[in-house]
């Protein structure tokens, strides 16, 4: 059992500096880094674990010493959390909310996010390394094509249906009839609150007459 | 037994014969060593290590020794770890061993904080108080006199220091141990064999295997040698052990 969040971390690792490795803007980002350490403290599912940057790429580790003076940055975070950060949510958002904090070098935690979700993957030349350079180039070509048809495949569909949804078949209204139709919502919600408003008022003249009679 | 005389695997042998014939085994496995392991362990040991390294509780500008460093697979990880600023000595009593970790190493882009020691463990040429921690993977069985090698790394650690012990143990389930040793008697000598050309070795690797203490004896032996706090983790059923202690 000892070793489960052991082989995890190690797949992690592994899988992160093999990214790493095939990102030509990553050596000069690593060399940056280089000999720095993070805390990260995880809370649900409660972890310590110590990222630390070397040329090479990262090695993550379960941490020993949870003293703040041993790491550049300590950080702590919910998982919930994280996923927003790497999905790209703003950091200082999240520490407004209280979701995260971080003590020491903060830079260290916005270049670890940039490191990670601004890897750009060589893939041809990775390709390359085991086809040779033509068959790599024409099969990159190949899938490159392939994304654009299924981009613009895509759109057209999007739009195909839209159209067809909107305007032939009138199943939703467009976007016109549809912010023209908030719109009317909204003014007859206010005129509903001004005639209740009215209401309230009157019915607070006529009690005290009620009362004396 | 004869107190002129110790194991190797299964043989008992003269004292003084134990240190060579222990060379010769690892003359012959070191440029096969990491397969050879890769294929043994189906390739846990890696983790095993990871372990040991994270139980470590290295930092940067730590001074490490990697006793019986082999290959380097320690090592490598801990000059990451220490830094410019650290310095991680790798020492091994065998030179073929030692070329092999070296060339690893040099490879892997570790230089500049890395020495190499060729040294015995019982005797071990550095001043009292000298390293924040100490690293044995594997090697402590093939010591002739553990007890002698334990006292003299405890005496190079500094008060604080810590002292890892990864070697195979005594697994804790019946089932596993019989299976363990159907495995390692009948297959691993075939496995030498075929891979490293040599069966007598890896013979050798499970008689010492099962003639090294189990897991209680190594951390009273730890003890006796004035480590404290020595607490140990089974790993892989016991097959293999963690020790960790502390010079306080």
């Amino acid at each position: 059992m000892a070793l489960i969040p052991t082989l995890v971390l190690a797949g992690i690792e592994k899988t992160l500096n093999s990214l790493l490795s095939r990102d030509p803007a990553a050596p000069s980002r690593l060399r940056r880094l280089a000999g720095q350490r993070i805390l990260l403290h995880l809370e649900s599912p409660s972890v310590a674990l110590v990222i630390a940057y070397h040329h090479q790429g990262i090695d993550l580790m379960l941490a020993e010493s949870l003293a703040d003076q041993d790491y550049d940055a300590v950080v702590e975070i919910d998982a919930e959390a994280l996923g927003a950060l790497a999905s790209g949510t703003d950091m200082e958002r999240l520490m407004f909310e209280g979701r995260l904090a971080v003590r020491g070098r903060i830079q260290l935690l916005e270049a670890t996010r940039d490191l990670l979700l601004d890897l750009d993957l060589d893939w041809e030349a990775e390709m390359a390394h085991w086809l040779g350079d033509t068959p790599a180039h024409q099969l990159a070509e190949g899938l490159r094509g392939l994304s654009r048809w299924g981009i613009r495949t895509q759109r057209e569909l999007r739009a195909d249906v839209s159209e067809y949804v909107f305007e032939e078949a009138r199943w939703l209204p467009g976007r016109q009839q549809f912010e023209s139709l908030r719109d009317l919502l909204i003014d007859l919600e206010q005129a509903t609150d001004r005639v209740e408003a009215r209401l309230t008022r009157l019915n607070r003249l006529l009690e005290p007459e009620e009362s004396e009679s | 037994m004869d107190k002129r005389t110790t194991h190797f695997g299964f043989q008992d042998v003269p004292v003084e014969e134990k240190a060579s014939r222990v060379a010769d085994v690892f003359h012959s496995v070191a440029a096969r060593y990491d397969v050879m392991n890769d294929l043994m362990s189906f390739g846990i040991h890696r983790l095993w290590k990871r372990l040991t390294i994270e139980r470590a509780g290295v930092r940067p500008g730590h001074t490490v020794l990697d006793i019986a460093g082999g290959t380097g697979d320690l090592a490598l990880k801990f000059s990451r770890i220490v830094g410019p600023s650290g310095k991680v000595v790798l020492a091994d009593i065998n030179a073929s061993m030692l070329n092999v970790g070296r060339d690893k190493l040099i490879d892997n882009g570790a230089g500049g904080n890395v020495e190499y020691v060729q040294a015995n463990a019982e005797c071990l040429p550095f001043p009292d108080n000298t390293f924040d921690c100490i690293t044995i993977a594997f090697g402590l069985r093939n010591v002739t006199d553990k007890d002698k090698a334990l006292a003299s790394m405890a005496r190079i650690l500094k008060p604080g220091g810590r002292l890892l012990v990864l070697e195979f143990s005594k697994p804790n389930n019946p089932l596993l141990s019989k299976a363990y040793d159907e495995y390692s008697f009948r297959l691993l000598p075939r496995m030498g064999e075929m891979v490293a050309g040599d069966a007598d070795s890896y013979r050798y690797l499970a008689e010492s295997i099962r003639m090294h203490p189990d897991q209680q004896t190594l951390k009273a032996m730890m003890e006796t040698a004035g480590l404290e706090r020595v607490e140990f983790t089974n790993l892989t059923g016991g097959i293999v052990a963690l020790h960790r202690g502390i010079k306080l």
